[in-house]
């Protein structure tokens, strides 16, 4: 997978080191921004109230 | 993507001396395929174990980072609202409808808990709690207020993530003092039970005469509620504080002695 993306990209090493920093910072970006908050609610490591329990945690 | 890298390697390596024996390159065709794929399968479970350490990253250090930024902002914006001249009328806000509780209600220090001041807001959903403040119930047991003549404050904030506003919860003892100020008043308040771990479907803690806490007759309580142990859900930890003795503003805003 990884192999298969150094080798489609284009330049030299150098070049292919620069583009790979730059996809993966793109790929942290995204998670941060958008994947993590999206994901943070449906697991269980943040409830901090107490509630009735019926369901859903507010 | 990955059965063109399988056709590719082959054929940038040795791909045209074997093409003469095409027999024996069958077997060897396999075992490349189940290389592959294993080597795919491996690269797979790397990034998970990545991406998996990015979200503990995520949870325990960008979202503060982000809330502490947020809480920041909303706490000027407090206090400003608080220098501009006071509205006419009495001086402390005869019903909590009369409040702008979306922006907050004032600001909670705890001493024992080295972690500053908290803003307070009302409601205790995610999308408040998030934004590194600690939030007063409505819900399941509606909380009171500290100027209501008798009820229990009832707060929940995060142990950890989104400010951690919570997360030294227990070095709170018996005795600390929990001090809530508004825009008139500082609600000097001592700590007198904590409950180390609970279930979270006990909502008795934060009941007007909280249950548990010792206390059976009606009075000015204030209970902190978060999360235990840390870095998990599994339990609530409550303190209990009673109010001591409420203490006017100054005009250049001298902390009380609790907080000297």
């Amino acid at each position: 997978m990884y192999g298969w993306v150094w080798r489609h990209l284009p330049g030299n090493a150098w070049v292919r080191a620069l583009i790979s920093l730059v996809l993966v910072l793109a790929v942290v970006f995204v998670l941060f921004q958008y994947v993590f908050p999206w994901a943070e609610p449906l697991l269980p490591f943040n409830d901090v109230t107490v509630d009735e329990g019926s369901g859903a945690t507010p | 993507m990955s059965p063109s890298s399988h056709r590719r390697r082959p054929a940038d390596a040795a791909a045209a001396p074997h093409d003469a024996s095409c027999d024996t390159g069958r077997p060897a065709g396999r075992r490349s395929v189940l290389a592959g794929f294993l080597s795919l399968l491996g690269e797979l479970l790397i990034t998970v174990g990545l991406v998996l350490g990015l979200f503990v990253a995520y949870s325990l250090w960008w979202t503060n980072v982000l809330a502490d930024r947020q809480a920041s902002v909303r706490g000027d914006e407090i206090r400003q609202q608080w220098l501009a001249p006071p509205a006419p009328g009495p001086s402390e806000p005869a019903e909590p409808g009369a409040l702008d509780t979306g922006g907050g209600v004032g600001f909670l220090h705890v001493p024992a808990m080295k972690n500053g001041e908290v803003l307070v807001k009302r409601g205790t959903a995610p999308d408040v709690l998030n934004d590194g403040v600690a939030g007063y119930y409505t819900e399941p047991v509606k909380s009171a207020l500290p100027w209501d003549a008798s009820g229990n404050f009832s707060l929940a904030a995060h142990r950890d993530g989104h400010g951690a506003k919570f997360h030294n919860i227990d070095k709170v003892r018996d005795g600390d003092a929990i001090v809530f100020e508004t825009r008139d008043t500082w609600y000097v308040y001592k700590v007198f039970a904590e409950l180390r771990q609970t279930s979270k479907y006990n909502v008795d803690v934060i009941s007007p005469v909280p249950k548990e806490s010792g206390r059976t007759a009606p009075g000015r309580y204030i209970t902190l509620t978060t999360c235990t142990p840390v870095y998990t859900s599994k339990y609530r930890y409550v303190v209990w504080g009673e109010l001591v003795r409420t203490e006017k503003v100054n005009a250049d805003r001298g902390l009380p002695a609790e907080l000297r």
